[in-house]
């Protein structure tokens, strides 16, 4: 470690990274665009202007983002002629910017409205018409680029080039006509595109699926980790008021995913956003699942569980680490071998993040000892039983039609988000999805990831191991009456 | 009007001066072939370039020797080893290295085969602007020339010294003749400058040490090595020694490109070379070294040329080529062609350069349009400190900054009449036109 003066307290900097990195590892606050710390820094935009004196050379300002960390360095991040230089800096970047901040979706987490508030001047002094470039670019499926907010920063280029290594968008032109763009106009492709809305200081690059959708003060956020591959890239879960989840973003995480996350996890919030929830439970009735107390539900489930020795619990791999330990109790209690559902791999892996395993606690659920079986095998087990409890988010869907192939004899008990109407089923539970409800999973390397309950449940849903707690103690009883 | 000793145009003067037989006849490559006959070292000739405090012709007026010298000791650093000769000759009034490649290619070839020799550099790359045809065609020539002759190439002239030239021609950007946006280029990429450090000494061209010169400064090195730095230093001042091609253009009776010592005056140049301003008008200002020295006004045309005495001035001696404006020229009109220049050629990276370009370029129109406001010279100030010193990766910025601030410095009365009349004081007044029955 290198050791210098930042603002007047000695500090020890990492002489392999640039002097922004210490500034910022320290908290000295420095506005950066074109910097990004998952990239090559270019130095272009420079706006991190700092103050430096090194030995006897007089005080100079510099671009912190390529100023290499020298030892003995004395810096000022607040010199006047830092802040008078940043001052200037943004003036041009505002010159031809349209400033529709209003209309804008990132308004709110805009770097560059943040920092023209922080140290900008109050008013403009241009009299010339401002670049008129198209506003709303498609550049494929994913991403909409609009010209004219576009401050060049060049991160987005340098996204392609660095991290997934397939460069796909270039500047075109030269000078103040200059403008980001694909080959041709080709629209962009892959599974990371929209890291690129993530990066881009401004509102320049945003996600087709996020336009218009909210104002990002609205949104509360959450840790959480995504649920699409056993990766388990970290994330934020950000629900706007109503509930509704509308954004997955990437949360930085130095031995998962970095800043970055790919596209399959970020829009996987749909699925998060279920339909048709199963609030409470139902049992078979007359007139076929009928709505019913989530106590009276518990009895039929005791019953069932008693009726039938051929037992079996199948559990989806959304479950927990914690759902996972009180699965494993039941299992104990009825005497069965507990075993997960684990899809095929799903076609998508690559070499940056997506595992193809769409199991986001596999891991986990091994350590405590449940066993993978496929769909298939965990049909053929079902087939055989009398009754099987299955537990866990779309642990209905990872199994598949299959169960409406099951005879009427297997009584099925189902814990899943919505309700599974097929002949076998005796009672269903609703559960909680994993936006609704706190826990970790165990990625494919072995690292935990939390889950935030970013948002309530509906009415009338319990909680999993609650559920999983009131069965155990109703066979209990029954046993002791027994 | 000479008095001095010339060198640089000698060979030129010659018929036929850009073939390998004439030019042999005359000196070319007998400098070279002693050195590799003597087996001189390299660093000799680094010494004695150092020594003759030769200062790069390219604009910057970087010495020549202590740029050579950064190059890593090939002992400890085995990367390959590059000479780039920057033949990118785009700053607007500036057209001395074209004369030379034109007239005496193999004199550049001598030169940089000299550098190559002296840094140990295993190939030199001759980046030629793109317009520069008969430039480019002649070098070409001149190379094929002098490899058919063991000149270039493999093993020259039977030593064990070997160096390929290689040419590249630009496309049309004034930015690749940046020294680092002039690598980038050669690597097949966009012509944005990269950042220093690293410099070329260090990581130039594909990450190995290279070393970029201006052609003018390459064109000395064979005589330097020749007569010696104590014969270099008899010519030009003490800070600047050695002659320069100086570029007359603007409104003078005969521009040219003529051979003068370094500190010779403006006033020298322009009467005694250039026959002094056209049509016998009075002279109103001139810029000294191409259009990113700012301009300077009549008074001050005694000034020496020569690095140090310009800078005192409040301009710079760039490339040695002087802009003269006569008492017609419209200094507004005059800063509105030099800003849309940069405008239009600015490469976009840094937002300074990018934005305080456009914007000089539109704030000067719309005054030369008769749209000024009453703010503009102060913005037009403002802007500009904004744009320069040192504040972006290149100085293209500061070329675009330093000539506006030198209009509202030296002319700041003819801008306010400008916006205050809403047209040029110059055209209404009508003396000029109604004089020389030029329609106004």
């Amino acid at each position: 470690m290198t050791r210098i003066v930042l603002n007047g307290r000695e500090v020890e900097a990492d002489p392999k990274r640039p002097l922004i990195d210490a500034c910022r590892a320290h908290g000295q606050h420095v506005p950066t665009y074109c910097y990004h710390p998952g990239l090559t820094p270019v130095g272009s935009c420079r706006i991190c202007q700092v103050e430096v004196v090194q030995g006897e050379m007089p005080a100079r300002v510099v671009v912190a983002c390529r100023t290499p960390v020298v030892e003995g360095m004395v810096v000022d991040t607040e010199a006047p002629k830092a802040h008078e230089t940043r001052r200037e800096c943004l003036e041009f970047l505002l010159k031809n910017h349209p400033l529709d901040c209003p209309i804008c979706d990132k308004a709110g987490e805009c770097d560059l409205q943040d920092f023209s508030f922080a140290e900008g001047q109050g008013e403009g002094r241009t009299h010339e018409p401002r670049r008129e470039l198209a506003k709303r670019k498609s550049l494929g499926d994913v991403i909409v680029l609009d010209q004219e907010r576009c401050i060049l920063c060049s991160r987005c280029v340098r996204f392609f080039e660095d991290v997934t290594k397939k460069p796909q968008l270039a500047v075109a032109e030269r000078g103040a006509q200059s403008i980001i763009s694909t080959f041709a106009d080709r629209p962009l492709e892959g599974n990371y595109q929209g890291n690129i809305a993530d990066l881009c200081p401004v509102g320049a690059l945003t996600l087709k699926k996020f336009r218009f959708q909210a104002r990002v003060w609205n949104l509360f956020k959450r840790a959480s980790t995504c649920a699409e591959c056993s990766r388990g890239c970290s994330t934020t879960v950000e629900v706007l008021r109503d509930g509704e989840v509308k954004r997955f973003r990437p949360r930085y995480n130095e031995r998962v995913n970095k800043w970055w996350m790919c596209d399959v996890g970020r829009f996987a919030y749909d699925g998060a956003n279920v339909p048709d929830r199963l609030a409470g439970a139902v049992v078979r009735g007359h007139s076929g699942l009928e709505h019913t107390d989530v106590a009276d539900a518990l009895d039929s489930v005791r019953d069932v569980l008693l009726a039938n020795r051929a037992r079996a619990l199948v559990v989806s791999p959304f479950v927990t680490v914690e759902e996972g330990e009180a699965l494993l109790a039941l299992a104990k209690k009825i005497e069965v071998e507990p075993v997960f559902v684990s899809p095929k791999p799903n076609g998508l892996e690559d070499d940056l993040l997506h595992t193809g395993d769409p199991c986001p606690n596999r891991r986990g659920l091994e350590q405590l000892g449940f066993r993978a079986k496929s769909a298939e095998e965990v049909l053929a087990l079902l087939g055989e039983c009398e009754c099987a409890v299955l537990v866990g988010e779309r642990v209905a869907a990872l199994i598949g039609d299959g169960l409406r192939e099951l005879p009427a004899a297997v009584r099925l008990i189902v814990l899943d988000c919505t309700a599974l109407d097929v002949p076998a089923v005796s009672v269903c539970l609703g559960l909680a999805t994993y936006v609704e409800r706190a826990g970790h999973w165990v990625n494919v390397d072995g690292l935990r990831g939390p889950l935030g309950a970013a948002r309530r449940a509906p009415d009338g849903v319990r909680d999993t191991r609650a559920l999983l707690a009131d069965i155990e103690r109703r066979l209990s009883a029954a046993e002791v009456e027994a | 009007m000479s008095g001095w000793p010339t060198f640089l145009l000698e060979r030129c003067k010659l018929a036929g001066s850009h073939r390998l037989d004439v030019a042999r006849a005359n000196g070319a490559y007998d400098v070279l072939a002693k050195l590799l006959k003597d087996g001189t070292p390299p660093a000799e000739v680094i010494a004695v370039v150092k020594e003759s405090g030769l200062r790069g012709r390219g604009g910057a007026g970087f010495p020549t020797g202590l740029k050579w010298s950064f190059m890593p000791d090939p002992a400890r650093d085995s990367r390959p080893r590059y000479l780039a000769v920057n033949a990118d000759e785009s700053e607007p009034g500036t057209c001395k290295d074209r004369v030379l490649m034109e007239q005496d290619p193999h004199g550049l070839l001598e030169g940089a085969l000299i550098a190559a020799y002296a840094m140990r550099a295993e190939a030199a790359y001759v980046y030629v602007r793109g317009e520069y045809r008969t430039s480019y065609d002649r070098l070409q020539a001149a190379i094929d020339e002098a490899r058919a002759a063991g000149l270039v190439g493999e093993r020259i002239l039977g030593s064990g010294f070997s160096c390929e030239i290689h040419m590249h021609k630009g496309a049309g950007a004034y930015i690749c003749g940046e020294e680092t946006g002039l690598m980038e280029s050669l690597e097949g990429k966009r012509g944005h400058p990269r950042p220093k450090p690293p410099f070329p000494a260090g990581s130039g061209l594909w990450g190995s040490p290279t070393t970029v010169n201006n052609v003018e400064s390459i064109f000395n090195v064979p005589f330097i090595v020749a007569h010696g730095a104590a014969w270099y230093r008899t010519m030009g001042s003490e800070k600047s020694p050695g002659n320069f091609l100086c570029g007359i253009s603007g409104h003078v009776e005969r521009p040219g490109v003529y051979e003068a010592p370094l500190g010779i005056s403006a006033r020298e140049l322009l009467e005694d070379f250039a026959g002094g301003v056209w049509k016998g008008r009075a002279l109103k200002a001139w810029i000294p070294g191409g259009s990113s020295t700012g301009l300077l006004p009549a008074s001050l045309i005694d000034t020496p040329m020569d690095h140090d005495s310009l800078r005192d001035a409040g301009s710079m001696f760039g490339t040695g080529a002087m802009i003269v404006l006569d008492e017609t020229a419209c200094v507004v009109r005059a800063s509105e062609i030099l800003a849309r220049f940069y405008d239009h050629e600015s490469c976009g990276q840094c937002s300074q350069c990018r934005e305080g370009t456009q914007w000089l370029h539109q704030i000067f129109a719309r005054i030369e349009r008769g749209q000024g406001m009453a703010d503009d010279i102060d913005t037009i100030e403002s802007l500009a400190r904004g744009m320069a010193p040192a504040k972006t990766i290149c100085a293209l910025s500061d070329a675009a900054a330093i000539p506006a601030l030198a209009v509202v410095r030296h002319f700041r009365a003819e801008l306010e009449a400008h916006i205050e009349q809403g047209r040029c004081p110059l055209r209404s007044a009508g003396a000029v036109a109604a004089r020389e029955g030029v329609p106004a």
